[in-house]
């Protein structure tokens, strides 16, 4: 006899989403399909026919917990589709932000799993040390980036400014006192995910993993054509799902992906662990590769130099592609931009990848551990939620049962 | 109290002698700054600094004595401080900045200490506000018109410019010129019309040349942060006092002034009040002093 299990909506996470478990007698997992709640953003409708410094203004937007990424996804598409070549500190600055990031959303994450890992005697040390590494990490984003959320820097063709020489200084001492705090704070995370005593195997798919980058993202190596998306009725089995769930499925040569930290190590790694407890530990151990990046790029970062590049903001209308390896996974975003404004706008963002993979990665095991699955992917919707209702082709509305803008 | 809450009055001026040449009066602002620079009280400062164009300033983040001292000086123009203190937190990397400002200024960063919306971890990072004591602020064009129009001098030329005993004074290499403040009227900024506070009562410490004599500055010092300075200033031998008793024309002078310019304004606010118009400031009879600052 199947039962279903549903957790509507899913706790400690970013935005609202549902899970539903089919279970046997004994409480196992056979079906498991995980869907966004969330209401649509429509932030690329709004982008459209703005002008081309808007997109990273409005994108970052999306969602408070990564704005990082969807800022420089947003203005690393709109750099390609007006084919500007950025100086190298600008790069260097942007990746400064986008590792400062990386340990900053991590360390949220290890919060909103505490309660899961962390026994109660260190849960003060544990909550201690994620708040001293988001401090100093904030302080590199909001010194390079100009602000520690909504960073205002990030612009189309390099950043607004250089930092000053007294801030690289600054910023390059706190991070390297920050690095053993950092290392003992990874040891504990990991070493607290082991002693939990996850089941073997716990979360384990066959989903192929995808990345474009070890830690900032590359154009190069996200293929378009590979790419198609599906609505949510081809993809689940279930007409009521597939009908509340609001985001598209998005398919990487034909199948579900997985993308985030541990997609990485595995793809640009050695790391070959699978399931909820390697992603828990290829996050912790993100962290150390993001710090040593940080403090590489500060002692190196010429503070003198150009970080703007002359650009010519009317456009060609070419497909420009920002990848950004975002906390979560690989963020893309895609522009065009002719006449001075832009003409399309597409975000496919990490969570959206994972959404497919998440309700398969929870079957096999008992439901109770359904949340642990799902909070391993340290899923974010905001940005996931996709309008999904005009036809590109002949402008038809497809389907208008979710929010009508 | 018109003159706002102080802990302390005193007639003051810097002893360094570079300070005292290029300083407007006393130069305590400077001498505060090179001080609390020196002993790492603030790692930088919010100054109006000079540009390419004569008498226009335009905010700089100083974070030497010699880059203060290039500041020195009073400029009867805006300088926009406040907006340069972002910058001076996030790409300058500053966790103790000090910032001079006139009472508008000080008012506008109190207030984003106290709110600091879209100012994140800014509010926290300002150690030293000192304030200078304002009766009106001219926009450029207006100082340039009236400079060159009424003095009848090129505004280039002008080396130094001074207001002081009912007049503005314009220095220039050969000649000292003057017009009386009252025909100066007219050519202020619009605000300085409704502006309740003439000695920046809300500053650490807040001066001016008013109540002393030349060379000299009044000082109020009004919070905790600004006696620290102070004090340690005036005990490094940087700065030297003298009592306000023992010194012509003393606060009383302050006093008629600051009661003055609140008069004034109180009268344009609650006629501005009467017409419906929008006004920071709560009329006289919202409020149980008249001539308190809010």
């Amino acid at each position: 006899m199947s039962e279903r299990v549903v957790i509507s909506p899913t706790s400690r996470q970013e935005g609202h989403a549902e899970l539903v478990m089919e279970v046997d007698d004994e409480g196992i997992v056979t079906k498991g399909r995980y869907f966004s709640i969330t209401p649509v953003r429509g932030l690329e409708k709004m982008l459209t026919g703005k002008a081309p410094e808007s997109a990273p203004v409005y994108a970052q937007r999306i969602c408070g917990v990564c704005p990082i990424p969807h800022t420089l996804a947003s203005a690393e598409a709109m750099d390609d589709s007006l084919g500007i070549e950025i100086p190298k500190a600008a790069r260097q600055l942007r990746e400064l932000t986008l590792a400062a990031h990386h340990i900053n959303s991590h360390a949220i994450h290890q919060f909103l799993i505490a309660p899961d890992v962390v026994p109660d005697d260190l849960m003060v040390t544990a909550i201690n040390s994620v708040s001293e590494i988001r401090k100093t990490v904030q302080m590199v984003v909001d010194i390079v980036a100009g602000e520690g959320i909504h960073p205002s820097d990030i612009r189309i063709g390099g950043m607004a400014s250089n930092i000053s020489e007294v801030a690289r200084k600054r910023l390059y001492a706190r991070c390297k006192q920050l690095k053993p705090k950092l290392d003992a704070h990874v040891e504990l995370i990991i070493g607290l995910v082991a002693d939990k005593g996850f089941p073997e195997g716990l979360g384990v798919t066959n989903a192929p993993t995808l990345a474009t980058d070890i830690l900032y993202g590359n154009r190069e190596n996200f293929d378009l054509d590979r790419f198609t998306e599906i609505m949510p009725e081809s993809w689940f089995d279930d007409p009521e799902i597939a009908k509340r769930a609001c985001s598209t499925v998005p398919l990487y040569d034909g199948r579900n992906v997985e993308v985030g930290p541990r997609a990485r190590l595995a793809t640009y790694g050695d790391f070959k662990e699978r399931g909820v407890v390697a992603q828990h530990v290829a996050r912790a151990l993100e962290m150390k590769t993001a710090l040593s990046k940080i403090i590489d790029t500060l002692a190196e970062l010429d503070t003198s130099a150009p970080v703007m590049a002359d650009f010519d903001i009317r456009g060609t209308n070419k497909l420009g592609v920002g990848a950004i390896e975002g906390p979560r996974g690989m963020d893309v975003h895609m522009a065009q931009v002719a006449n001075g404004k832009t003409q399309f706008y597409s975000c496919l963002v990490p969570t959206t990848w994972n959404i497919p993979t998440m309700g398969i990665a929870t079957e096999g095991f008992h439901h109770e551990f359904g949340p642990h699955v799902i909070r391993a992917y340290d899923p974010c919707l905001s940005c996931a939620t996709h309008m999904i209702v005009i036809d590109d082709e002949d402008r038809s509305i497809l389907k208008d049962e979710m929010v009508r803008i | 109290m018109v003159l706002g809450t102080y802990k302390e009055v005193v007639a003051a001026r810097s002893t360094d002698k570079q300070i005292q040449k290029i300083a407007q009066d006393g130069g305590i602002v400077s001498g505060l700054f090179c001080y609390a620079l020196d002993e790492g009280l603030i790692d930088g400062a919010v100054v109006a600094g000079p540009t390419d164009v004569m008498w226009k300033p335009e905010p700089m983040v100083a974070m030497s004595s010699d880059e203060i001292l290039a500041a020195a000086g009073t400029k009867y123009t805006f300088s926009p401080n406040v907006w340069m203190l972002k910058q001076a937190v996030r790409q300058y990397g500053l966790e103790k900045v000090g910032t001079v400002a006139i009472p508008c200024q000080s008012m506008g960063i109190r207030k984003m200490q106290s709110y600091p919306f879209g100012v994140r971890f800014l509010a926290d990072k300002i150690a030293l506000t000192l304030g200078i004591f304002c009766m009106e602020n001219f926009p450029y064009e207006s100082l340039r018109t009236f400079i060159s129009e009424k003095a009848g001098v090129d505004f280039d030329l002008v080396e130094k410019m001074d207001i002081g005993k009912g007049k503005f004074w314009i220095e220039t290499a050969d000649q000292t010129l003057t017009i009386p403040l009252k025909e100066t009227h007219g050519y202020e900024q619009n605000g300085c019309k409704v502006c309740l506070d003439y000695v920046c009562e809300l500053a650490d410490v807040s001066t001016g040349s008013v109540g002393t004599p030349d060379g000299w500055s009044t000082v109020f010092v009004r919070t905790d942060a600004g006696e620290t300075v102070f004090k340690q200033a005036v005990e490094a031998g940087l700065i030297e006092t003298k009592s306000m008793d023992d010194v012509k024309p003393g606060l009383g002078l302050l006093e008629k002034l600051a009661t003055d310019k609140k008069t004034k304004a109180m009268k344009v606010i609650d006629e501005r009040k009467a017409m419906g118009l929008p006004v920071p400031y709560k009329g006289s009879s919202e409020k149980e002093d008249p001539l308190a600052n809010i």
